[in-house]
């Protein structure tokens, strides 16, 4: 797995069954039938989080704060090479009287690349992970799924009991039902 | 909420103190007490060490010099008057031996103590009442299944007041030699006339000192007194009646902004002014951000109490986590506000600026990096991760750091402008601190039990117990 997460990419993807919900608590419900029924959910698309959808899904813990970390190193590291490199080896300055070689008014350089590299990377490094990023075309499984409605996507193959994925998805309330072959939807 | 499909019940808890974490608050005070008492016997005329029992000597026979010939104080004027351009030799901006002079060194160093301990209790308990209206301002959901524990530690600044104000009346002529300068009444042309302290008395003077900080708690006290009964009422009010609530706010409000203002005169005039001639623009937001983490962190330490006795019950990791991200990021906030402070007197190197920094970082350098140590990177390292602020045991180690961190934060402000060089973290300071922590400890217990722990009729209750944040 990439550093783009090609797990949320729909080309190249057996038929797809698309839930679609305008409820968010039967939404929940729906997915921790499903997960429970021990259907594989290739993924549900939401307009804004919602709480506890991870948790049910089981999705493990994103590595974000790691990447945060490391970038915020990143920086420090950098800043601090960059003072040091101008301000000790390259060209000294007499400021005040003040030192030269590690003194108070390092902090707030390091600190600024700090926090700037933090926020930049992880930024970057989320759009990235999430598809979001230049080159990459968006693909909607819906067109109000950036807006008021939500879907939940189950990738078919022969192991898959299609009626029953269906019928749990009808039991808990998805107003619409399709699927979705190479990008082409049927509603059933 | 996402788990609306999930009922949390809420129900009315009622706390009891129980015997073992009676005997722990008593017997806190007790070995403080016990502490303090081998720490003051063991004092050599004025202090347990060697050193500093020599700083005390020179500092008298310097005093005795400036008496005799007064030259001192005769330059100091002279520059003083022309416009503060000195330099650090000038005595009137630095600290001057004289300064440190106590009739009873040893009494001075008790009644400090208990300044330190009034005052940062006083600080903390208010700051936990800011804590409350600051959740009401907000529209803060996930706190309103812990507000009980900030309204009972509110309920201590009055007495952490107190304690603070008996050592001023008792002791202030020692701790703030302006104080004794006041006494002098001196006026311009006359030998020892100090031009700074004459142009501050107008603020700082015996009447401001003792009245302004009174006026001031009266007012705070009938704010928070209105904020928990309304919290009270509201426990036996119709289920849906948002009345009491919006009240709160209308208060929050009100006392956030009476507080934020006045809290930094409390800090000019009884920590600041220790060091008369110095002043610092910021001090008041670097007291109130002290007060305010060590606030949240004792918050924490109750509610994790509470929790590990079976109460509580609808708290969850997520409000722990939260409190836990609190200890973690106002831990920098208090580091960027002590920075910010230190370095504009770093850089500019005016010498009435710098006198303070002088002596804390020339004789007092161990204790001036511990600080560092103590209340930023021990929280900032420890606390990093998520898996360790969800864990109360990591939880309780960095808020008991975090205490005796802001303890020492305190304790540097003081001892130095008030003995000069020499003094150190002995056996009184940490029994000082244990007796009046213990009293604390027991006081809070004891305000636990007035009332139900939980709101169980705020607005927000449900939501708070739906509290997630999420994988």
């Amino acid at each position: 797995m990439g550093i783009i997460d090609s797990n949320l990419s729909l080309r190249n993807r057996n038929k797809l069954l698309l839930g679609i919900w305008e409820d968010e608590d039967k939404l929940v419900e729906a997915t921790s039938e499903l997960v429970h029924a021990g259907v594989k959910i290739q993924d549900v698309y939401t307009p804004y989080p919602v709480h506890g959808l991870d948790r049910v899904m089981g999705i493990r813990r994103s590595w974000l704060s790691i990447v945060a970390f490391l970038c915020g190193a990143t920086g420090f590291s950098l800043a601090f090479w960059m003072i040091y490199y101008m301000y000790v080896q390259d060209w000294p300055l007499d400021v005040g009287n003040k030192p030269v070689r590690f003194s108070p008014s390092w902090v707030p350089v390091l600190f600024e690349a700090t926090v700037l590299c933090t926020a930049f990377g992880m930024g970057f490094f989320f759009f990235l992970r999430n598809r979001m990023i230049w080159g990459i075309k968006p693909e909607l499984l819906d067109e109000r799924q950036t807006d008021d409605r939500m879907v939940i996507a189950v990738e078919t193959d022969e192991s898959v009991d299609e009626k029953k994925v269906l019928k749990i998805m009808k039991d808990h309330g998805a107003v619409e039902l399709r699927e979705s072959n190479g990008g082409v939807q049927t509603t059933i | 909420m996402g788990h609306g499909h999930h009922k949390i019940e809420i129900t009315q808890e009622q706390f009891t103190v129980p015997a073992k974490a009676k005997r722990f608050a008593i017997g806190l005070t007790v070995i403080g007490l016990i502490l303090a008492g081998i720490g003051i016997a063991t004092m050599d005329n004025g202090s347990s060490h060697g050193h500093s029992h020599e700083a005390t000597t020179v500092v008298k026979h310097d005093h005795a010099a400036t008496e005799n010939h007064g030259e001192a104080a005769e330059a100091g004027k002279h520059v003083a008057e022309t416009e503060h351009h000195g330099n650090v030799e000038n005595p009137n901006f630095g600290p001057r031996a004289e300064f440190y002079t106590q009739t009873k060194p040893w009494a001075t160093r008790i009644w400090s103590n208990i300044l330190i301990v009034g005052y940062l209790l006083f600080m903390v308990s208010l700051a936990a009442l800011f804590f409350v209206a600051v959740q009401y301002i907000a529209n803060a959901g996930w706190s309103a299944a812990i507000k009980r524990v900030p309204e009972a530690i509110s309920t201590f600044f009055p007495v952490g007041f107190a304690i603070a104000f008996i050592a001023i009346l008792v002791a202030k002529n020692d701790l703030y030699h302006w104080v004794h300068y006041e006494h002098l009444h001196l006026t311009k042309g006359q030998p020892g006339f100090d031009a700074i302290l004459d142009g501050k008395s107008w603020f700082l003077n015996s009447k401001m000192f003792l009245i302004f900080p009174v006026v001031l708690v009266a007012i705070w006290w009938l704010l928070g007194r209105k904020l928990r009964s309304l919290s009270v009422a509201e426990d036996s009010a119709q289920p849906g009646d948002v009345s009491f609530f919006k009240k709160s706010i209308r208060f929050s409000a009100g006392f956030s902004v009476i507080y934020g203002f006045t809290i930094a005169v409390v800090a000019w005039l009884w920590m600041m002014s220790i060091d008369a001639h110095w002043f610092s623009t910021i001090f008041g937001v670097y007291n109130f951000a002290t007060a305010w983490v060590t606030a949240l962190t004792i918050i924490c330490l109750f509610v994790l109490y509470l929790k590990s006795q079976g109460y509580l019950k609808i708290v969850t990791d997520e409000h722990i986590h939260d409190l836990g991200k609190f200890m973690f990021a106002f831990s920098i906030f208090w580091t960027y506000i002590w920075l910010s402070q230190y370095l504009l007197i770093w850089y500019a190197h005016i010498p009435e600026e710098m006198s303070y920094y002088q002596i804390r970082f020339e004789e007092y350098k161990f204790n001036f990096l511990l600080n560092v140590v103590l209340n930023f990177l021990c929280p900032f390292l420890i606390l990093m991760t998520r898996n360790s602020k969800r864990n109360p045991v990591v939880l309780t180690i960095v808020g008991c750091i975090l205490i005796f961190g802001h303890y020492h934060d305190v304790w540097l402000m003081v001892v130095p402008g008030v003995f000069g060089p020499g003094q150190q973290i002995g056996l009184l300071e940490i029994g000082t601190l244990l007796t009046f922590g213990g009293v604390f400890i027991f006081w809070v217990l004891n305000a636990l039990t007035k009332r139900g722990l939980i709101a169980v009729n705020h607005p927000y209750i449900e939501e708070s117990a739906h509290h997630d944040v999420g994988v």
